[in-house]
């Protein structure tokens, strides 16, 4: 690891000492120079350099694997949505190890997505769950422990008509309340002990966006450099720990209005587009570095009054796709997908795709700032 | 050898030392003895030797190696033809890039967020295995994760859809013959998998891939996806974060020239606003611009992707679509609209093996 001191690798007593002098204490600090800096400030030659650098670098780098022991561990690979379309789509489910962004307006379902996953991952393994811990990061106070166990008695009457597994299930949800930036940081430095504590086999982070919004006004200078800074920290733990526990990490987010040209979007039929106004549209939040730092962004977006619709905006397996479902006591039921629309082949821009919110039924309550 | 002694890679406290006892120029001490040094200069024995022996290697075999090091155009000529490419089995790009990903340079694929850029450095990584009696380099591949948009369901498609593609093209014994052992299994077997957290594990990673190459010298190409987000959001000294780029893009050349392998990187896009206007331009600052050999930047127009290629010192800077199907990344349907200015007009493919080159069936 970066962090792994000096004196731990096999360099002599007298060359830490000289390091040391100049603040150089772990393989992270004398790794970030570069050779010619390393011989000034150690007193090193050239070649004694890089041996050095060589000597650190075996201390410090990954290991090397194959596809094919990945491919081997196929069992290990996805976590089940429990949606067999979404779960097709997606070649398996929600990737174990990377980062899962579900955004969308506000009461459409992300929430309740996420406590489904919940209820999901506390199953047994012969029943597609993880059998293990959830951690639920909650910065909105959205979560429901009610909801919880109405919708486990909803999806599966059988299994939790045993009030003992109902119990059980709902003590390995470990929620956690964080409700500014620091704390969430704080949070997400000490998660590895708390996973490990909590045996979690998913990460919920709901939501991302509320607290740095609440926090960064965007029009002030520099904050939006220190903001995607911020955010690229968060992700680059979260990254860490879903590939370590090899565990699937959820985030949710908002949205927020772009202000440029009408945007051409296929799945949209002719009168919804002329009723856009040609100023803006809604799309995903936190800008266009952060679309990059997930890997698998899922859209839900309304449909129609009673429908809503869930978007694969970017998978690395999945291509571009839409499903419609509704919200159930249950949780999430797919439902309507018999002429699946699925735009194959084609797409856009995840952190540009338009979402359709239906201002007409919901006033918007995000503020207009990205 | 008129180096003066400051220049000399030896530790700075001996340099200061031998400055001291008024060896200005390296000339000044080839004749010297070690003991003789020691006494004069006020260093140890075994850095007098160390000293010595440096400017013994240095010295005579400099005259001589300047005449082998030259080469002459032809010489190149050769050496570039026989290095070949990596097809991405869509042809227009194929087209533009002069025959696919070339060996013994570095590539960096710039793109906005869901693009394909981590398709296409799949399809590299399976296509790198192609065997050379198909048109392919029969190589192994390194690829080298900062992101974890790596998921090997994806690579097992491509693979399928490689396979297959070969299947339906063999001809003749040695092309079945090849094809026997080319199974879906060794292609992922031949795919080394590192997955790097941080900038400080890339960059040690880096540092030992020499090693690593030499190990198994059927790598001929690394890719490295992606290269920006480790740099992107720890450093607050800038200045820092492009001195160590520079460092690992030399590496990265050197790599690529001295091991006859394809290094492949990806970069991210970020958001430049200037008079009112934002626009997307790749990441990593304006220096980074001039890292890599050849640039491709893709991009989403509407519905459709693009791929432009930006920088290249030997090929026409070109536009052309692709598409990224169940198989991978592939042409993009015919469409009667024209797409752009100079698109499939470069130069035809050069032959560098023995068969035909595959034609595309999707």
């Amino acid at each position: 690891m970066a962090s792994k001191k000096l004196r731990r690798t096999g360099v002599s007593a007298e060359l830490c000492e000289r390091l040391k002098r100049h603040q150089l204490e772990t393989c992270q600090d004398v790794l970030s120079t570069t050779p010619v800096e390393l011989m000034r400030l150690a007193g090193l030659s050239h070649p004694a350099a890089l041996d050095l650098l060589q000597l650190l670098s075996k201390a410090c780098a990954p290991a090397v694997s194959s596809a094919w022991d990945l491919w081997r561990k196929k069992g290990e690979l996805c976590f089940s949505t429990s949606l067999p379309a979404l779960d097709r789509l997606l070649r398996g489910g929600l990737p174990r190890g990377a980062l899962t962004e579900v955004t969308g307006p506000s009461g459409c379902g992300k929430t309740q997505l996420c406590i489904m996953l919940s209820v999901l991952a506390t199953l047994p393994r012969s029943m597609g769950g993880l059998d293990s811990g959830v951690i639920f990061i909650d910065t909105e106070s959205a979560f429901s422990a009610e909801r919880l166990v109405e919708m486990a008695q909803a999806r599966f009457p059988e299994f939790f008509s045993v009030k003992e597994r109902l119990l059980e299930m709902a003590s390995r949800v470990h929620l956690f309340r964080e409700l500014t930036c620091q704390d969430v940081l704080n949070r997400l430095e000490h998660l590895e002990e708390d996973i490990i504590a909590c045996r979690a086999g998913l990460v919920i982070l709901d939501s991302v966006a509320s607290v740095v919004r609440k926090e960064f006004d965007t029009s002030l200078p520099g904050n939006l450099t220190f903001r995607s800074n911020l955010l690229g920290q968060e992700a680059g733990v979260l990254k860490y720990l879903s590939q370590a526990f090899c565990i699937p990490v959820v985030l949710t987010n908002q949205i927020t209005t772009h202000v440029s040209e009408k945007v051409h979007c296929a799945q949209w039929n002719q009168a919804d587009v002329s009723k856009e106004e040609d100023s803006g549209f809604v799309t995903a939040a936190l800008g266009n570095t952060w679309s990059h730092s997930v890997n698998t962004r899922l859209i839900v977006q309304y449909e129609d009054t009673e429908r809503r619709q869930i978007v694969i905006a970017k998978s690395p397996v999945a291509p571009f796709a839409m499903l419609s479902y509704t919200v159930q006591k249950e949780g999430i039921r797919l439902e309507g997908n018999e002429n699946p629309e699925s735009v194959l082949n084609q797409g856009t821009d995840p952190g540009l795709q338009p979402i359709r919110f239906n201002s007409q039924c919901r006033p918007l309550s995000e503020d207009n700032d990205v | 050898m008129h180096r003066t002694v400051p220049s000399l890679p030896l530790a700075p406290s001996v340099k200061v030392k031998l400055i001291n006892a008024g060896f200005q120029v390296a000339s000044d001490l080839t004749d010297m003895r070690p003991l003789q040094l020691c006494k004069e200069a006020g260093i140890s024995q075994e850095e007098a030797v160390e000293v010595l022996q440096m400017l013994r290697d240095d010295g005579q075999p400099h005259q001589q190696r300047a005449a082998t090091e030259s080469l002459t155009a032809l010489d190149l000529l050769h050496q570039e033809q026989a290095l070949g490419s990596i097809v991405t089995f869509c042809s227009a790009l194929d087209n533009a890039l002069g025959g696919g990903v070339p060996v013994g340079k570095t590539t960096e694929i710039c793109g906005a967020p869901g693009v394909g850029k981590t398709q296409l450095c799949m399809q590299l990584a399976v296509d790198v295995q192609i065997p050379v009696c198909f048109g392919g380099l029969g190589g192994k591949a390194l690829y080298i994760d900062t992101e974890g948009s790596f998921l090997v369901q994806r690579v097992v498609d491509m693979a399928d859809a490689a396979v297959q593609h070969c299947t339906l093209l063999a001809e003749d014994t040695e092309q079945r013959q090849a094809l026997e052992e080319l199974t879906v299994e060794k292609i992922l077997s031949n795919l080394f998998l590192v997955r790097c957290h941080d900038y400080v594990e890339l960059l040690a990673e880096v540092y030992l891939l020499p090693d690593f190459i030499s190990e198994h010298p059927e790598v001929r190409l690394v890719v490295i996806d992606s290269i920006a987000f480790p740099f992107r959001h720890d450093f607050e000294d800038l200045s820092q974060r492009t001195r160590l780029l520079n460092g690992l893009a030399q590496q990265l050349i050197q790599l690529a020239t001295q091991h006859s392998l394809a290094v492949v990187l990806t970069n991210q896009m970020t958001t430049r606003v200037s008079n009112g206007q934002s626009k997307l331009v790749p990441a990593l600052g304006e220096s980074w611009g001039h890292a890599a050999t050849q640039r491709l930047i893709l991009h989403w127009e509407g519905l459709r992707r693009l791929a432009s290629l930006y920088k290249s010192p030997s090929q026409m800077e070109a536009t052309i679509q692709y598409q990224i199907t169940v198989q991978g990344f592939r042409d993009a349907p015919e469409e009667p609209r024209p797409t752009s200015s100079s698109s499939a007009v470069s130069s035809p493919s050069e032959n560098h093996s023995k068969r035909p080159r595959m034609e595309d069936l999707s």
